[in-house]
């Protein structure tokens, strides 16, 4: 197979997009200064390139989604240098390099009343006569060492005007030339590059000089690689301002196709005679799943899981737990294209929660008589394992009594990458302050082809199973979940809970599993079968095919209280949470809202008896006083 | 044709056996045996029974039609304590709104661009009105749009103008279907029990009357719909009463097209405060259940402006065949505090029908198949 041929710029903002491309067998990485790059690009000389955002209109090209060099404020290497205050600038110096950055100054400079002449100059000698009334603009790694009296960081000057992340460059590719399997070999090359940033800013600094830890701080803090809804958005106002000023001619936006079909051949299987042996205990194998996943029609799923249920489940209890959803950060450099929650670091709705806030939060979980904290947020870049500790350990303190239950793997990775920790020592430390268990969020669709799709940025499908993996080891307990409607195919879900089946029969450490649809609202990604009649089916099959998870959650929060019913006599024996606070799922459209009374009451409607529990199911005596509201 | 062997086995299991042999062999259930099932707590072996009268009925098939809503005024003289929509002539704080006819036509002909091919009328029991304000709206509507089905009035309505105007029933409903009626819904029969009438509107048509109207209208020609506000003061018992004057009805008349049950709201009205609404169990059960009481009824028709869409798919499996339609312009349960869109796309409707594994048909108001959607649109 002839590999692809790739150019892209050797700033150190890009490496991380490509170190991971140096031994690729599909790609080979060619590299340019940045104009060489677009006419490498325009010429058909290479298949894709990394290129400055403002070169993308006028040429047809396709976008690899997902991926971006981009930064949601002060971003160093993009700046205007001068003697006075650019208020009174009569002329600027355009850095020849980047169209990008061009098209940034004139905008950035408008907004301000600013009206300069723009001249074309290297940037070395531009800098030199940047005195008096004359600025310059200086981008790339030049950027580090500029030294004025004014300097205006175009990045963060972007994120005041618009309160977006400014995107400066990304893959482009000729229509027709990158195909899926290529991106997920780009958002490979992507992954395996931000988890070597570290090393990579000291490598530069062996090669040019300067500061290894200024260059991390610049890789991990500055710079966001993600493409997801607020980066996409940033992107769209830049070329939209940009087109009505007539900086640049208007263009709408297309990207490469990403998904991966999957083309694996299965054996014959009968759905009754699966049917059957899934009602009667019998293990499923992936291809007897798959085939009841696509064929079985939904009450026989549903009677089915509803005869294992009741082997498991034989009382009639239906449990739930009185708990409080506290997400203590919405900062997220991940940029998931499901998720309508996060912010960038410098959007004006971005927030860590204040301790005030938290004892708030936590005071109102004890009276209402909660037992549980989960406490998940976003990968926030500026938030090491300290941070974390002194948390845990001041909450701990405070409600002993409260289990906290926080923290998915992708933050306990995170947590580790930022701090430089290992894995073990990660969680051994989180745990030593506090940590209880852990949710089974983020695993989403637990198949790399899909992952990589939804969430280019997230950590794989073998490394979400490690750190449950550990945690397991440690004696934690933890949910799994899973997030299906993004598109996905039956053997992809299926493979999602062969994985889970696997690592429960290693570990024993998965309490329940939980599955919801993917919602769409204030998301760009293009929903799947997201309906009632595909999470009964989802369930329905989970129950038969986890058949070492005790326990399975119905949804009503996302799916409503007769649904959720529903699922409770097609395979679930839990109704959740009563929640004080749920923020994720709501800001992307979903807003069913019960206390416990209400939760009590479709419990019982649907022929069960309620009970209460704590996170490791174990059922609590009715409770005394304190209903949540 | 037969039930699987897993559905076999949870009715036999819960001691439904009797009732199933009664439903597969194609004989009628009786009262006790609709009591017993919607006593039984088995919703998926329940389901599966309903579902399997379904697909002996309707194969795959899942219909819905391309309707707008109507409701000329929301004066009333009545008092439903379950009603959030009505308001009393004169009241200020919220004051009602009465269409002229010209506004009323002129509604309806906005929407023929969306190529609906229904109207869904219902007025309130107006204290002044005069007669030929609704004679001359149908007729308006009629002249304007003759392809255009009229669906109007319930037999609420039916009673009162009898009453106020001098009228019998057939010659208010004679005049109706020359002036351009041409079908009935079913709204109003809340739930016959007297007991229950007493309680939450003891000052419209008994059930009785309810009864006679719809029989008068079937006899002369004109189909209706039945329906049943269920989830509030009532007891099972009087829900399988209520099912069952339906049946005997339809024994006689065979003029029901369609049985829709509806879940009571609760909020912005009196009873609300003492019931929350039914559950989504409820409302499956019910719905199953009615399948298999019914038997001489064609369609069961889960609304999904009362149930929510996620809700209303789901009963696809529990005995439905019918979705309602497009509806535009539902302001009743709206105004009952319904949260659900005040219209659906026919796009999302295919779509709710595919994903539940069945294929959507557009009907017109008398269950013609007007088109059988096999394969999504590209």
């Amino acid at each position: 197979m002839a590999k692809l041929r790739a150019a892209a710029v050797s700033f150190l903002n890009a490496w991380p997009l490509t170190a991971g491309l140096e031994r690729s067998d599909r790609i080979e990485l060619v590299l340019a200064e940045p104009s060489r790059c677009a006419a490498m690009l325009e010429a058909g000389e290479v298949d894709l390139a990394l290129v400055s955002v403002g070169g993308l209109p006028g040429g047809e090209y396709e976008i690899v989604p997902g991926i971006a060099i981009g930064a949601d404020g002060p971003v160093q290497t993009v700046v205007l240098a001068g003697e006075q205050s650019p208020a009174i600038w009569d002329e600027v110096f355009l850095d020849t390099a980047s169209r990008t950055s061009h098209v940034l100054t004139k905008l950035v400079l408008d907004e301000m009343g600013v009206h300069p002449k723009y001249t074309l100059l290297p940037a070395a000698e531009g800098l030199a006569r940047a005195k008096g009334t004359k600025g310059a603009l200086v981008i790339g790694d030049r950027g580090f060492d500029v030294r004025a009296n004014q300097v205006l960081d175009l990045g963060r000057e972007w994120n005041r005007l618009t309160g977006l992340p400014m995107i400066f460059a990304l893959w482009a590719a000729r229509p027709g030339r990158v195909g899926p399997e290529d991106v997920q070999e780009l958002s490979r090359a992507a992954q395996h590059g931000l988890g070597i940033r570290t090393e990579l800013a000291q490598r530069f600094a062996a090669e040019r000089g300067g500061d290894p830890e200024r260059y991390r701080r610049y890789l991990t803090q500055r710079i966001r690689y993600g493409l997801g809804p607020y980066e996409l958005q940033g992107l769209e106002v830049f070329l939209e301002r940009a087109a009505a000023k007539g900086f640049l001619p208007p263009m709408k936006l297309r990207f490469v196709d990403d998904v991966v079909r999957s083309h694996k051949p299965r054996r014959a299987v009968s759905v009754d005679a699966a049917l059957q042996k899934a009602a009667d205990g019998g293990r499923l194998d992936p291809d007897e799943a798959a085939e009841l996943d696509e064929k079985a029609p939904l009450l026989e799923l549903g009677l089915a899981a509803d005869a294992r249920r009741r082997a498991l489940h034989g009382d009639g209890v239906v449990t739930y737990i009185v708990s409080r959803n506290v997400n203590y950060t919405n900062v997220c450099t991940t940029a998931c294209h499901f998720c309508a929650f996060y912010r960038p670091r410098g959007h004006k709705e971005s927030y860590v929660l204040s301790r005030e806030e938290l004892a708030a939060k936590l005071d109102e979980t004890v009276r209402l008589g909660g037992v549980e904290i989960l406490m998940q947020g976003g990968l926030h870049p500026d938030l090491g394992i300290e941070w974390y500790e002194e948390l845990f350990r001041w909450m701990k303190r405070g409600w002993p009594t409260i289990n906290l239950h926080a923290l998915s793997p992708e933050e306990i990775w995170h947590i580790a990458r930022t701090s430089e920790l290992g894995l073990d020592e990660t969680i051994g430390r989180l745990v030593a302050a506090g940590l209880d268990s852990i949710p089974g969020g983020g695993a989403e669709i637990l198949h790399d082809a899909v992952r990589r799709r939804i969430a280019p940025l997230k950590c794989s499908t073998d490394e979400w199973l490690t750190v449950m993996r550990a945690a397991h080891r440690r004696g934690l307990r933890s949910t799994a979940t899973l997030m299906f409607g993004v598109g996905e195919e039956s053997a992809h879900r299926v493979e999602h809970l062969a994985r889970l089946r696997e690592l429960q029969d290693e570990t024993g450490g998965f309490t329940a599993f939980i599955c919801w649809p993917f919602q769409a609202a204030n998301t760009r990604l293009v929903p799947g079968d997201g309906s009632a009649h595909a999470y009964l089916r989802t369930n329905a099959l989970a129950r038969l095919f986890l058949d070492n998870v005790p326990n399975l959650q119905a949804s009503w929060v996302t799916m409503g209280g007769g649904v959720a019913q529903a699922a409770l006599h097609m395979g679930c024996n839990d109704f959740g949470q009563v929640m004080i606070e749920e923020n994720v799922v709501s800001a992307a459209g979903t807003s069913f809202a019960m206390d416990s009374d209400e939760v009590e009451r479709h419990i019982r409607d649907a022929g069960f008896s309620p009970a209460r529990r704590n996170m490791k199911y174990e059922r609590l005596a009715p409770a005394s006083a304190g209903v949540a509201g | 044709m037969a039930i699987s062997s897993l559905a076999q086995r949870a009715l036999e299991r819960d001691g439904l056996g009797p009732i199933r042999d009664t439903v597969l062999s194609g004989e009628r259930i009786s009262d006790a045996d609709a009591l017993r099932l919607f006593e039984a707590t088995d919703l998926a072996a329940v389901g599966a029974l309903a579902n399997h009268v379904r697909e002996r009925r309707h194969g795959d098939l899942a219909f819905y039609n391309r309707n707008v809503h109507l409701n000329p005024t929301n004066v009333c003289v009545a008092s439903c304590k379950f009603c959030s929509f009505a308001r009393k002539e004169g009241e200020t704080a919220s004051p009602g709104y009465t269409m002229s006819v010209d506004e009323a036509v002129e509604k309806v002909l906005s929407r023929r661009p969306l190529g609906i091919t229904e109207v869904h009328m219902v007025a309130g029991l107006h204290p002044t009105l005069p007669w030929e304000y609704y004679t001359e709206l149908l007729r308006r509507i009629r002249a304007a749009w003759p392809e255009l089905t009229i669906k109007a009035f319930t037999a609420i309505e039916i009673h009162f103008w009898a009453e106020k105007y001098g009228k019998s029933y057939a010659q208010v409903l004679t005049e109706l279907r020359d002036a351009g009626l041409d079908t009935m819904p079913g709204g109003g029969a809340e739930i016959f029990a007297p007991r229950v009438r007493r309680k939450i509107c003891d000052d419209k048509a008994t059930a009785d009357q309810w009864i006679e109207i719809h029989r008068t209208a079937h006899r002369l020609g004109i189909k209706t719909n039945s329906t049943m506000l269920y989830g509030h003061i009532e007891q099972l018992e009087e829900r399988v009463d209520h099912l069952r004057r339906l049946r005997e009805l339809q024994d006689e008349t065979r003029g029901f097209q369609v049985f829709i049950p509806l879940a009571f709201h609760p909020e912005h009205n009196m009873i609300g405060k003492a019931f929350p609404k039914p559950t989504g169990y409820d409302a499956l059960r019910t719905l199953a259940v009615a399948r298999l009481y019914l038997d001489n009824f064609d369609h069961v028709k889960a609304y999904w402006v009362s149930l929510g869409e996620r809700l209303a798919q789901t009963a696809l499996a529990f005995g439905v065949d019918d979705l309602d339609g497009t509806v535009l312009e539902e302001r009743i349960y709206h105004m009952a505090g319904s949260t659900v869109p005040q219209a659906l796309s026919e796009k999302t409707l295919h779509e709710l029908i595919r994903a539940a594994g069945r294929v959507p048909a557009e009907r017109d108001s008398h269950y013609r198949i007007l088109k059988r959607f096999e394969t999504a649109a590209a």
